[in-house]
């Protein structure tokens, strides 16, 4: 049984923050609006973080469906602790934070309920591809293959190659070391290879 | 000798470009000029690596926002403890109804998984001894479970059939054959319950049926959720899957 972990503080990719669009109001008078009883301004703030946040949590999930369930418990959690959003960091941060946290507690406690572990991996992890690849790779064949990624080098995979977060803030997320998050990713991108080829 | 793992793993990441790491991507240069199989290994490894970091975001399905909406009806409101009524939209009613099917529904789910956990934990022994309990247990249970489902999809038969003049023909048409699919099989699952009891696949068919009425009709409500808030893009990705289901 595994010892619950210190979660260390979330990073949020800067390439990848979301950004109010033009003449749509900015998020901190969504969130006053919220907390004033506005009930519109929370579908506004769904409508404007749920694409990014399912992304995460399909790819981090593995499924579309599991994806799904994750978007509404993240957003449930949203608006309960909406009320003590203090605006510390912009919303995109706190909200993206907040998704992560459930997305990684969601992929720990399958882990642990398949008793499943990322080591066995190895020897799966190893394919040489059958031919050589001619055209370049599609975004929607990366996406439906992350599917079949195992647990463990997948979620490595997507927070550093698709999030764009470092070695160092995936292995701190993930509870490995930093040469695991290497070893993992590089894994996850020979499977990948494989499997596209 | 072919390069380790690490340093290719490295050189894909740009982590190489250190003048404390020239040496090491000097020689990794140097190799790759010569060796084919490496060089194709890096080529796809920054292949994936560079569209992994531009795939596109995923929208989610209609029915996710329509879901949030029906469990935060059911919420305590921070608004409330602040005496703001505003939250109080007429929208809400219709969402506080249908969160009444999705208890029930959670409910349900419960009283599945206790079935499971329990009947994979007991020892040999005393499954011998429960046998005769545990068939009886698992008829409650199950007729439990229907009757959540029922109470949950006659909720929301009754929202749908008080709007059902917001539908056209067309999707009206629809959803009715929809619901008809579906009733046949929870009727001809229901006769393989009653005719074989012990059938765990009969029972979880049946559950299954279940579930997909109440999908249905919690696809309905949001359906028409979307027209009343004139959203024509969710009315349409709706109708679309309402379309596909068919």
């Amino acid at each position: 049984m595994s010892a619950i972990r210190q979660r260390p503080p979330i990073p949020f990719p800067s390439n990848k923050a979301t950004v109010s669009q033009a003449g749509q109001p900015a998020d901190a008078d969504l969130v006053a609006r919220c907390q004033a009883g506005d009930a519109e301004a929370f579908e506004l703030i769904y409508r404007r973080h749920a694409a990014r946040l399912y992304s995460l949590a399909c790819r981090m999930a593995g499924s579309p469906e599991d994806g799904e369930d994750l978007l509404q418990e993240i957003f449930l959690q949203a608006y309960r602790k909406l009320g003590s959003f203090k605006g510390d960091a912009a919303l995109g941060t706190w909200i993206y934070r907040l998704a992560l946290n459930h997305c990684l507690d969601f992929v720990r406690s399958r882990q642990a309920k398949m008793n499943k572990l990322t080591e066995s991996l190895d020897a799966e992890a190893a394919i040489e591809p059958t031919g050589k690849r001619e055209t370049p790779i599609a975004r929607i064949d990366l996406d439906r293959a992350l599917e079949r990624l195992p647990d463990g080098c997948r979620e490595a995979f997507v927070l550093h190659d698709v999030e764009g977060l470092d070695h160092k803030e995936v292995a701190a997320l993930l509870g490995i070391a930093e040469g695991t998050s290497k070893s993992q990713v590089f894994k996850a991108r020979l499977k990948l290879r494989a499997l596209l080829t | 000798m072919h390069p380790s793992e690490t340093v290719i793993n490295d050189y894909v990441d740009e982590a190489l470009e250190s003048p404390e790491r020239a040496d090491e991507r000097r020689a990794l240069v140097a190799h790759l000029d010569g060796c084919e199989s490496c060089r194709r290994l890096v080529e796809d490894l920054r292949g994936i690596r560079r569209v992994a970091g531009s795939l596109d975001l995923r929208e989610p399905p209609v029915r996710v926002w329509s879901r949030i909406e029906r469990a935060i009806a059911l919420e305590p409101r921070a608004a409330d403890a602040q005496g703001d009524a505003r939250l109080r939209g007429s929208r809400y009613n219709l969402m506080g109804l249908a969160a009444a099917a999705v208890v029930a529904l959670a409910t349900v789910v419960g009283v599945r998984y206790g079935l499971t956990t329990r009947s994979t934990s007991e020892t040999a022994d005393s499954v011998v001894r429960a046998t005769s309990d545990d068939a009886m247990s698992v008829e409650a249970e199950l007729r439990e479970a229907e009757s959540h489902y029922d109470k949950a999809i006659k909720g929301l038969e009754q929202i749908t059939k008080a709007e059902q003049g917001t539908f056209d023909s067309a999707t009206a048409a629809t959803l009715q054959k929809n619901l008809a699919v579906i009733d046949q099989a929870i009727n001809e699952s229901r006769a393989a319950v009653v005719a074989q009891p012990a059938s765990e696949p009969a029972r979880e068919s049946l559950m299954e049926n279940f579930k997909a009425k109440l999908g249905l009709l919690q696809d309905t409500v949001a359906l028409i959720n979307e027209m009343r808030k004139g959203n024509e893009a969710g009315t349409a990705r709706i109708v679309s899957g309402l379309n596909k289901k068919g």
